[in-house]
């Protein structure tokens, strides 16, 4: 390796750098989001010129006995000979992607269902080869669903019918092939999630490369108009479209891409509380946190970067955590919620009165902040029991050292209502719809608030 | 960071007398967010791009000087704008001009000009040794990004912390405990952290800010289960190579990282001491050629 010397070589270089930009690094094959790029151009392309494609969706039984048995390293050496026998047993020209950690997808364009079974067929029998690994000699198999493009088929929806028929594959005992539309039919509510969620998936990895993340802030004002607080909402948009955060947050939690997007936002919004400061504000900046971000061991950590890069003091930043959080058993995310306390952050309790709310353990909580639910606060006035809650619940909170704010206040009824039981201050679409960074600093140096 | 560029340190006072701002975060030019739009479309525009840098003269000039750079090894010398896109193609681009913008946004004193010149001479090198071990696992552009992006936190803990000189002193000289165990001792977070949050801010891959992250952690490097992605882990190993090379040619740049970090690097690039002699030789005139 070292003897050779290294001339520039610009052609070598371009080539590897084009071919590696989308690329499994273990495999070689097309990664999970250049895969899912690729997915749907060939279908794009195929509708165009009504010709054929098939997709393979080729799936490892019982891998993570090798993985369990071997080591991770062990397992990693048994893929890149599982994707070399693959690429082996494929003579025509087709892409091949790595989905997951021993899942492929082989996408052949113009075989039509003859060939991809006969292809199928042949990459069990190369896959099932024995594979020597550590002295043992192991038996790999996988199981097979194939799936054949349709006139006006969806981008995605070929790779999800591969995926049902490799699941009955599955199903039926592995080691088998399964052609899609021979399987039992699968909810349709079921496919129309699977189908979402792979999309909002590549959409998002889209977002983190090419700058589709934003932060947008709704002021939070005290009963005599001051602006207490804005609370960040992340908003996601990929190619001019908006993707609603109650789509693309579970998403996130699903795949581990929260934590990305928890540290981006935890940033962004301290840069932003900065900038208010900078202005003469001393309005908190209120960044929303989930359950899974606050499983990470270095949640604290990343505040305090958030804090030290932006340089901005901790009280101006505050962390809305759903009241079930407070009461988590888990070690960790008590560590973390005691944690960001600990650090001078504010804690606020969102959407409370909607979950458990246990009156009991309130007294123990961390909390500075207590967010009433807009379920009670969208039937103010004329529902007076609604209105006896958000007294009392204003009242106790107070005495507990807490600020109260109500959501959801849409009405100058529901303003007065809320004015009338105490709180602190309101937040909703009557007193501000969420705004842009660039639209909230002047418009908070303007005082329309008032 | 190295030592080289600690000597180079200006006095507490000095550092004291920066102004500190309230938010000087580097920003993140738009600039960058137009060309990653050019780069989705199907047959990006280079003119358009071509024009956005050149209405920044800092910035195109930066990025001629990058495409000339001998890590590139291109024949032919850039000499517009136009030339420089050409060779290096969109994506190394808005990385170079992600990379040329966060050193403008910094104050232009001796000390941090130091810095950026021990960053860059490591990304140089980074660069050039992710070509000489060719590997698939990953792209030498990326390792030369790693290589300027991968201390950035410093500078940050620098302007916030006059105090944070003597840690970090402390930090390259301590052979036992690691680089960020040493901050950490002293704040709440540490240079790896904020480093990767800024990558995240600029939008920089997954495989980089997590590189950034765990640049100081073997562990993160050697288990598998750490969940570090395979790529992070080699462009971590390549910039501690590269800046153990570094500190051989140049004798000054002494830290503690190569024995702590040392072994996890030799074992993942399949290297041994004999190949590592050769490194150090071609390394030299390679250097000769950045400086």
């Amino acid at each position: 390796m070292v003897e050779r010397p290294a001339p520039p070589n610009r052609e070598f270089y371009e080539s590897m750098s084009a071919a590696n930009s989308a690329v499994d690094p273990i495999t070689g094959f097309l990664n999970r989001n250049a895969g899912l790029q690729a997915v749907a151009r060939a279908v794009t392309e195929a509708n165009s010129k009504r010709s054929l494609l098939a997709v393979l969706w080729v799936d490892m039984d019982r891998f993570r006995q090798v993985n369990d048995s071997f080591g991770h390293a062990g397992g990693d050496s048994v893929i890149v000979r599982i994707a070399e026998r693959i690429r082996s047993g494929v003579s025509m020209p087709g892409e091949f992607v790595r989905m997951g950690s021993d899942e492929f997808v082989v996408l052949i364009p113009g075989l039509d269902r003859i060939g991809a079974e006969r292809l199928a067929g042949k990459l069990l029998a190369e896959i099932e080869m024995p594979m020597p690994i550590d002295d043992i000699l192991i038996r790999p198999s996988a199981s097979i669903g194939i799936a054949l493009g349709q006139v006006d088929d969806y981008p995605l929806g070929l790779l999800e019918r591969a995926d049902r028929a490799m699941i009955e594959a599955k199903r039926q005992g592995g080691n088998r092939i399964v052609m899609s539309g021979n399987e039992p039919v699968a909810g349709r509510l079921g496919i129309q999630l699977a189908r979402e969620e792979l999309a909002i998936e590549s959409a998002l990895h889209a977002a983190l490369e090419s700058g589709g993340l934003q932060l947008e802030y709704q002021p939070i004002i005290r009963q005599d108009g001051s602006v207490e607080a804005v609370e960040a909402l992340m908003r996601c948009s990929v190619h001019g479209l908006m993707i609603p955060p109650r789509k693309f947050i579970p998403v996130a939690e699903k795949t581990g891409l929260i934590f990305r997007l928890g540290e981006w936002s935890l940033l962004q919004g301290a840069r932003c509380a900065a900038l208010l400061r900078e202005q003469g504000s001393a309005a908190k900046v209120a960044i929303n946190v989930s359950r899974v971000q606050l499983t990470s061991t270095s949640f604290i950590q990343a505040l305090h970067g958030a804090l030290i890069c932006a340089n901005v003091a901790p009280e101006l930043i505050e962390l809305e955590l759903t009241e079930s959080l407070f009461m988590d058993l888990s070690a960790t995310v008590q560590a973390n919620v005691r944690g960001a306390r600990a650090a001078g952050v504010g804690l606020a309790i969102d959407d409370f009165g909607t979950g458990y709310s246990c009156l009991s353990s309130l007294k123990d909580l961390p909390a500075t902040k207590l967010k009433l639910d807009r379920a009670f606060i969208g039937v103010l006035p004329r529902d007076r029991r609604a209105f006896a809650i958000v007294r009392a619940m204003t009242q106790l909170a107070r005495d507990l050292g807490m600020i109260v704010v109500a959501e959801g206040v849409e009405t100058r009824e529901q303003l007065d209502a809320c004015a009338a039981a105490g709180v602190d201050a309101t937040q909703g679409f009557f007193n501000a719809c969420p705004m842009s960074e660039e639209t909230l600093l002047p418009w908070m140096k303007s005082g329309k608030q008032k | 960071m190295t030592n080289d560029s600690m000597n180079l340190l200006p006095s507490v006072d000095g550092v004291l007398e920066l102004t500190i701002k309230a938010n000087d975060i580097p920003p993140r030019p738009l600039i960058i967010d137009r060309i990653r739009a050019a780069m989705r479309k199907d047959s990006p525009n280079f003119n358009y791009v071509g024009q956005l840098i050149k209405s920044d003269v800092g910035l195109a000039a930066g990025l001629i000087k990058t495409a000339n750079s001998p890590y590139f090894g291109y024949h032919k010398q850039a000499r517009s704008v136009q030339d420089a896109l050409m060779m290096l193609g969109l994506d190394v681009t808005s990385r170079a001009v992600a990379a040329i913008s966060l050193r403008k946004a910094f104050p232009n004193s001796a000390h941090y000009e130091r810095f950026w010149d021990a960053s860059a001479r490591i990304a140089a090198l980074s660069g050039w040794l992710a070509k000489r071990v060719q590997n698939p696992k990953f792209r030498p552009e990326d390792a030369y990004t790693f290589g300027l992006f991968r201390d950035c936190g410093i500078v940050i803990l620098l302007r916030r912390f006059p105090a944070y000189t003597q840690t970090l002193a402390r930090a390259n000289n301590d052979s036992e405990r690691l680089f960020t165990a040493v901050e950490q001792q002293d704040y709440p977070s540490d240079h790896a952290m904020l480093g990767c949050l800024l990558a995240q801010n600029w939008w920089l891959p997954e495989e980089i800010c997590q590189a950034i992250r765990h640049h100081h952690d073997p562990s993160a490097i050697d288990l598998f289960e750490s969940g570090l992605p395979l790529t992070s882990r080699y462009l971590v190993v390549i910039s501690q190579t590269a800046e153990h090379i570094l500190q051989q040619l140049t004798g000054a740049s002494q830290t503690q990282e190569w024995p702590k970090l040392g072994s996890s690097c030799m074992r993942l690039l399949s290297l041994d001491q004999a190949m590592l002699a050769v490194l150090y030789k071609d390394g030299e005139e390679l250097l000769k050629t950045i400086d």
